[in-house]
């Protein structure tokens, strides 16, 4: 072999030369290229929205267009947007959690770890559309089909039907599907952080005689609860952005409604609905909208970020 | 150690507590088993979770399932409502002085179509630039510039479709209409067969076929195909550059050393992470197949298959935003529950194969949603 070395000629060399510095320019390129795409996307949104935005959006409802004061604001989605998320966290959260805790504590000598590991990844991938409609056909469809069907139940049935007058689209729907979504979000990133406590704190916790529960939920949570605020928080931008899985159920409203068993009022839904609707007053609404929400999104993941790496920072001070 | 822990009688440091605990012990109810209950039922509840998503939709489009049995998949025609009969020289069928009405009709093919046509044309724009700014940022990127490149791609693969989809709508889609789309149209027609494949539309009226000049609207599918590679951009970027992240550093090294210049070993770099990063493409891609709302302000809706690209379409998940709340009858339901199906289905088939190919690498694809 080593007879058989080939030297490459000067004008091949250069060639591959030339090719490495042309690629290397496209790479730089395409980097600039999407930054600034995407700088322009976001600063177009951004300058639109500030431009629409007034003190009468977070005070005001919404006032139908060719009436005076028109188009009014867009209070009733903030508080229902506000609600939704509280009522998908209640279930999300703790359910989320408890998965999470089984994946990172239990899961080791059980045959439940990997699938539901798995399945919480692929779940997170689910279009959010298809949980919108397994919403509608569990919560929305069977109440508002089948009324009689139910009445002559039980005086359970009778008592959980009152619950939803109307019988239609309602808020529990929505923020059951945006549950769905939170839940596989929260399990797997309090996995992740779990995990990242060290193993001997489980170790010192069962020597000193405390019981394995008793491990988890005073040594081992406590010790990561900074990382795991900011998954939740994570999962709650995502959710927070999320249209899809509530045209269906909580289908959105213009009136201010704080009962989540009717159709209730989202920001983002009422934001696409002004945004492809014919007005221009509403249109400028929902650019008001919109800043609202990239600003929220923003700033969880500037939170996440910081906290993240000062926790970094922290553990390699420890180490 | 689960073992260790209940082995080892509770060393609480007041008597009361634990006489209460070795009470409940008794009665089989030690906390270690409520929180190993309950975790379990956390975990439990995902995989129901699946379950339910997947039984659910069967069930309601069950009745779609078994009128349009395979046909669904090839039929060419959406149709929720009943139509007046018409025979083949054009005129209205009559019986007994009533107008014999034809079935609505279901074919999922239009929006299959869409979904996939939109999803190439996506990953074929996203692909080749996410690539190059991981490649970037991995080998290239100035120290200090990272942390806030990286935060700037993190943030945009969180911001809301539906803010992508205002942009496209109102930036986007006006701006192609104006002046991309004319400029494309003057400057291709001249190749043979470009102008038939892309500028002109057919359509068929009382059995003879019409072909004028198509419209230029903006809201077709080429906007929904752009609208949907930026969205994919930061998602791909990430995982791309965690994949060629963990290449090792011999690897390079060992290339380099034989002499190679930057290309030749960033390209060993891609070609060893290769399925890796045919992984972060598959995530992209399924991500691209589920986008809602974005692409259902940009793609036009338009329920029939058309070979041109500047024309309006339909995805599957932009007939179902559009069609799911107003469905009145129940076969129609029933059918847009079936495209849910395939949908799903389809986004399944996706995620598991990219998540089989991406683990192993160090990136963490469940972040990246």
């Amino acid at each position: 072999m080593s007879a058989a070395r080939k030297r490459i000629s000067p004008a091949y060399q250069n060639y591959l030369n030339t090719k490495s510095t042309v690629f290397k320019g496209l790479c730089i390129a395409f980097t600039a290229a999407i930054l600034a795409v995407l700088a322009f996307v976001t600063f177009y949104l951004l300058q639109k929205g500030f431009t629409h935005i007034s003190l009468s959006f977070f005070t005001e409802l919404p006032i139908p267009p060719g009436m005076e004061n028109a188009p009014g604001g867009m209070k009733n989605a903030l508080i229902g947007t506000i609600i939704l998320i509280a009522l998908a966290g209640v279930v999300g959260i703790p359910l989320g959690m408890l998965a999470g805790i089984y994946l990172s504590e239990y899961s080791s000598n059980s045959w439940l770890g990997a699938p539901t590991r798995f399945i919480s990844d692929v779940l997170t991938g689910v279009p959010s559309i298809v949980v919108g409609i397994l919403g509608y056909e569990l919560l929305v469809a069977p109440i508002s089909a089948n009324i009689s069907y139910w009445m002559q139940f039980t005086w359970l049935t009778r008592k959980l039907l009152h619950l939803f007058p109307n019988g239609t689209f309602n808020g529990y729907a929505g923020a059951a599907a945006l549950a769905f979504i939170m839940i596989p979000i929260v399990a797997r990133t309090t996995e992740e952080m779990l995990r990242l406590v060290p193993h001997s704190y489980r170790e010192a916790s069962i020597a000193l005689g405390a019981t394995k529960a008793r491990t988890i939920l005073k040594v081992v949570v406590p010790a990561a609860t900074g990382s795991l605020v900011t998954g939740i928080m994570l999962s709650i931008a995502r959710i927070a952005g999320e249209t899809a899985p509530l045209l269906f159920t909580a289908l959105g409203s213009r009136l201010l409604t704080l009962d989540p068993a009717n159709p209730f009022p989202s920001l983002t839904v009422q934001v696409f609905t002004y945004a492809t609707g014919p007005f221009k007053e509403e249109q400028e609404l929902a650019w008001a909208g919109m800043l609202i929400l990239i600003g929220l999104v923003f700033i969880l993941n500037l939170v996440v970020r910081l906290t993240i790496h000062s926790m970094q920072r922290n553990k390699l001070a420890r180490a | 150690m689960s073992e260790l822990s209940s082995n080892i009688p509770s060393l609480a440091p007041d008597g009361q507590r634990r006489n209460r605990s070795l009470i409940l012990e008794h009665r089989g109810l030690s906390t270690d088993a409520i929180m190993a209950g309950l975790a379990r039922t956390g975990a439990v509840c995902i995989l129901l979770m699946l379950a339910a998503l997947i039984i659910v939709l069967a069930i309601t489009a069950w009745p779609a399932i078994t009128t349009f049995g395979w046909k669904f998949l090839v039929g060419t025609q959406w149709r929720p409502n009943e139509l007046p009969l018409i025979d083949a020289a054009g005129n209205i069928v009559y019986e007994d002085g009533e107008m014999v009405m034809s079935p609505p009709v279901f074919g999922a093919l239009p929006v299959i179509y869409g979904t996939i046509v939109s999803s190439i044309l996506a990953i074929g724009f996203a692909v080749p630039l996410s690539f190059g700014a991981a490649l970037f940022l991995v080998r290239l990127c100035p120290k200090k510039l990272i942390g806030g490149i990286s935060f700037l791609v993190e943030f945009l693969a969180a911001v809301p479709s539906i803010a992508y989809g205002m942009w496209g709508l109102f930036v986007l889609a006006p701006f192609l209409q104006r002046y991309v789309e004319p400029t494309l149209k003057s400057g291709l027609s001249w190749i043979p067969g470009v102008n038939a494949w892309l500028f002109v539309q057919t359509s068929t009226r009382t059995g003879e076929s019409i072909t004028s000049e198509l419209p230029l609207t903006g809201r077709d599918m080429f906007c929904g195909g752009l609208v949907l590679a930026i969205m994919i951009l930061p998602i791909i970027t990430a995982i791309s550059r965690d994949v060629l992240k963990s290449v090792p550093r011999a690897q390079i090294e060992g290339t380099l050393a034989l002499g190679s210049t930057w290309w030749q070993s960033s390209f060993e770099m891609l070609r060893y992470s290769r399925s890796a990063l045919f992984g972060a493409v598959m995530l992209g891609l399924a991500r691209a197949a589920g986008e809602t709302m974005a692409i259902t302000m940009v793609i036009g809706n338009n329920n029939q298959i058309n070979k041109s690209l500047f024309a309006p379409a339909q995805t599957m998940s932009s007939l179902l935003a559009n069609e799911f709340a107003e469905a009145s009858s129940e076969i129609h339901r029933a059918a847009l529950t079936e495209v849910a199906l395939i949908l799903l289905l389809m986004s399944l088939i996706f995620n598991v194969v990219a998540r089989r190919l991406v683990v192993g690498s160090n990136a963490n694809t469940a972040a990246a949603h």
